[in-house]
């Protein structure tokens, strides 16, 4: 009976943990040249170069590519957020709320909503928006913004975003890299992989 | 933008199902070779040290007062252990202000690189694909970039020397938890994470020309005796030392 | 004014303590004992090839979140002495953090870390003295108590972060204080319930021997207690229960403490000053910042529980401000009505308030004001031309609404 008791927790747990995790489908290959279409979305995207794909991502509608680990390089690909919802998974909607995209979220507040997201989710105060200018995604009139942060884990980071409002859905990529080597090394594929990017 | 946190807990929920792999491995980037005596000098980086305990659901509760003991220990060891390392050694110098933080944020990236290399390319489990190919290549490609050169103390060396040292001890919950573990044979959940990563960076390029990471290492840090073994764990097989072993220089990245 | 020549040990101030499981409730707190310099220096064969110095103070001095500003430090150390005296102050090396936690903690050897979060709520000198004083108890007492040392093995050791995680309840928002960064620089220590209150003890004990105002300890801690439950009510959850013991069941519950608090308050210290005005003039040019760093953590009712209290001491154009981003973020139909009004506020106390104008211009927008939004944001170029969005805002203004 104790055992039987005990197998029956362990079997709770590790249920939990399952639900709790994404799929163990692993990480996958975005094959140079292959359109790729981002989490069931009419994102598609064509890498100039082998990406990576990682198992898990922030949220739904969002996948994360990386070339070395998403410590190093993280490309985010948010693909159609819906008004309502936040930008990544909540811990807690109760107890720890995250900033939400709406339906009359403007263009220009776009870096406000990952800034908030950023602050919110990693308890950090040191985030600051460096620049924000009209830009063309998804054939759209769009924007593109870059920040920098601290993270957790106290290495400096930088980052890229190009964002669209488009049919009411928050479309966009973000690019963080640490400030030391890093995102000046992989900066151009970002560009490359967004230039690419399409919305069928 | 992946929160950390969520990232750890996924992945120790990875390594919680599958059976109990090895957990140590070393990497030399193709056509590095450093003989012992080879004139080349290598800086000492001082080590960073995070030693806490682990709770029941796995995160990382850092203690002041073992960190400052474990610190003390593994620089004392390292102290010892200078002599058999085989090339000459120069410590790195007492930085101020800007080369200190420089210094700081360099032991970040190493640990950022170090982690991606254990995450995603060490280990069965989670790798990336183009890792794997990588390892089937004998490749082993991954730097801290060339302004390495800024490090205080880098102009008069060859080599730096960076260790990462992360001690989190099991907490009660977490080793009732291992006990009650009765699922099957091969099933192994982890009380506690002792990971270490040393490794040897070119001082010109940045990049990573050893790198010996064990994510389950033996000795308490927090003894005298514990962090001797640790260290000497750390260091094993390093590049023109002693205890090299031969395997070592053929690239010991081991099959997908 | 002149300290009490009484001398008590540290034990003997302890004991009665743990015999009985609570402070002397009657009486007001004593002052403290004659200070016998805690901190000793280490010799120098200790380590063996690097300088003796503590990794983590190496790493907080060189840490990016650290506020260098000059005077910023010296009044926070300023207060430390006043609360503490200046034998006692002398032992603490203070490290202002970037990190928005109502926090400070004070490591064996003397590094004192206070967070931004803390110097936000902090509503006078007293109150800062309050949880400074309180700190530097943790630090007193520890050495002075070595036997107690002995007897528990591998001791963590709490600080005030611990109660603002407890009344969230959650495993999760304790977990957020147990993050990466927080332990790097936050020096995390965990007390156990006893040493709380021996720490409250000895912090009103030179609260009262002080120049500053005792009351205001206990004001701390009914200022938390609001805060948690605007955060809580805003949330739509339950009201914290400041009676339970908390998750960790390590330090005292919130309401007893304030009640006791008050007690140790000397009755002849409430008519001193508390320094509120100084205070306010001290940190005027860091409370838009810290108040910004609060605002953007997406938690509701305690930003504007803050907000309320800092306006007691009257509204000002970036309060007016900051309250309009709080309610712009939230950002509902009738919140961005109301942030219009909150930026209209500010504006009107401030003509020249860029970041009010931009609020202004974005949260008419929003709401059907188009003329009026494009005219402010006009305003907010003219005002910041190279705003680093100001291309962006730029074709607010031109676009055919």
């Amino acid at each position: 009976m104790a055992r039987l008791s005990t197998c029956t927790l362990i079997a709770a747990i590790m249920l939990c943990a399952f639900a709790a995790m994404p799929s163990l489908a692993g990480n996958a290959l975005r094959e140079k040249g292959k359109p790729a279409t981002i989490s069931g979305s009419p994102l598609t995207v064509t890498p100039s170069r082998d990406w990576n794909r990682l198992a898990i991502s922030p949220g739904k509608k969002t996948e994360l590519w990386t070339l070395d680990g998403e410590n190093l390089n993280d490309v985010t690909f948010f693909a159609g957020i819906e008004p309502g919802k936040p930008l990544v998974r909540e811990v807690s909607k109760k107890r720890k709320p995250l900033p939400k995209f709406t339906s009359n979220t403007l263009l220009v507040e776009v870096p406000e909503l990952l800034e908030g997201t950023y602050r919110a989710s990693k308890d950090i105060a040191t985030f600051t928006v460096s620049g924000a200018k009209p830009d063309r995604f998804l054939e759209h009139d769009g924007i593109r913004f870059t920040y920098d942060y601290v993270d957790e884990d106290a290495l400096p980071r930088r980052g890229e975003g190009r964002a669209a409002l488009i049919k009411g859905l928050l479309y966009m990529a973000t690019y963080d890299a640490p400030r030391l080597h890093y995102y000046d090394r992989t900066l151009e594929d970002f560009h490359a992989l967004t230039d690419a990017a399409k919305l069928n | 933008m992946l929160s950390k946190k969520l990232f750890a807990v996924a992945f120790a929920a990875v390594l919680f199902v599958t059976p109990a792999t090895a957990q140590e491995r070393t990497a030399v980037k193709k056509g590095f070779d450093l003989a012992s005596g080879s004139g080349k000098t290598v800086l000492v980086m001082r080590p960073t040290v995070r030693v806490g305990a682990q709770s029941t659901g796995g995160m990382f509760e850092p203690n002041g007062d073992w960190t400052e003991r474990s610190k003390k220990n593994i620089e004392i060891a390292l102290t010892k252990i200078q002599g058999k390392l085989g090339n000459k050694i120069v410590v790195a110098p007492e930085a101020f202000g800007d080369g200190a933080r420089l210094t700081e944020e360099y032991a970040a990236l190493f640990a950022a690189v170090s982690q991606s290399v254990i995450n995603y390319q060490f280990f069965v489990g989670n790798r990336l694909p183009t890792k794997k190919r990588d390892n089937k290549a004998n490749i082993f490609d991954w730097s801290l970039g060339s302004g390495v050169a800024n490090l205080p103390g880098a102009k008069d060396a060859d080599y730096a020397l960076f260790i990462y040292n992360k001690d989190a001890y099991g907490s009660t919950g977490r080793k009732l938890l291992q006990a009650v573990a009765l699922l099957g044979p091969g099933i192994a959940v982890k009380s506690g994470e002792h990971a270490g990563y040393a490794g040897l960076v070119d001082l010109r390029t940045g990049d990573v020309l050893w790198l010996n990471a064990d994510g389950a290492m033996g000795g308490d840090v927090r003894t005298a005796e514990g962090a001797d073994k640790r260290v000497g764990q750390l260091l094993e097989g390093f590049p023109g030392s002693q205890s090299e072993k031969t395997s070592v220089t053929t690239a010991a990245v081991a099959k997908p | 004014m002149k300290r009490s020549r009484i001398a008590l040990t540290a034990a003997a101030l302890i004991m009665p303590t743990l015999a009985s499981g609570a402070p002397a409730a009657t009486k007001s707190a004593p002052p403290p004992p004659p200070y016998a310099g805690v901190y000793q220096p280490r010799g120098v064969d200790e380590i063996g090839i690097w300088r003796d110095e503590d990794e983590e103070e190496r790493q907080l001095s060189n840490s990016p979140l650290v506020i260098r500003d000059e005077a910023l430090n010296s009044y926070v150390k300023g207060v430390l002495c006043t609360a503490v005296g200046p034998d006692r102050c002398k032992a603490a090396r203070i490290y202002i953090l970037r990190t928005p936690v109502f926090n400070a903690t004070m490591a064996p050897n003397g590094t004192m870390r206070v967070f931004t979060g803390l110097l936000l709520r902090m509503r006078s000198e007293a109150e800062l003295a309050a949880v400074l004083g309180h700190e530097f108890g943790h630090f007193e007492s520890r050495h002075g108590l070595n036997r107690f040392k002995a007897a528990r093995s591998g001791t963590d050791l709490l600080s005030w972060a611990a109660v603002l995680t407890s009344m969230s309840g959650s495993y999760q928002s304790q977990s957020s204080f147990n993050s990466l960064q927080l332990s790097v620089y936050g020096g995390l220590f965990h007390y156990q319930r006893d040493n709380e209150r021996e720490a409250d003890l000895l912090g009103l004990g030179y609260l009262n021997a002080s120049t500053l105002r005792p009351q205001a300890a206990s004001q701390v801690w009914q200022n938390v207690m609001g805060e948690a439950e605007a955060s809580a009510s805003a949330r739509g959850l339950k009201k914290p229960r400041f009676d339970a013991i908390a998750f960790t069941a390590s330090h005292p519950p919130d309401a007893e403490r304030a009640a006791y608090l008050s007690a140790l308050a000397s009755p002849e210290g409430a008519s001193r000053d508390d320094g509120a005005a100084r205070y306010a003039k001290a940190i005027s040019s860091w409370l838009p910042l810290f108040l910004d760093d609060q605002i953007k953590l997406n938690d509701f009712g305690a930003s504007e529980y803050i907000i309320t209290m800092l306006s007691s001491g009257g509204w000002t154009a970036p309060l007016w401000c900051a309250r309009g981003d709080l309610y712009r973020a939230r950002g509902n139909q009738r919140d961005l009505v109301a942030a219009a009004e909150f930026y209209n506020n500010a504006v009107a106390l401030d003509p020249k308030l860029p970041e009010a104008q931009r609020g202004l211009g974005l949260a008419l927008l929003k709401t059907g004001r188009v003329s009026e939004g494009k005219a402010a944001l006009s305003r907010y170029l003219a005002l910041k031309p190279d705003a680093p969005d100001a291309a962006m805002i730029g074709m607010l203004t031109a676009k055919d609404s």
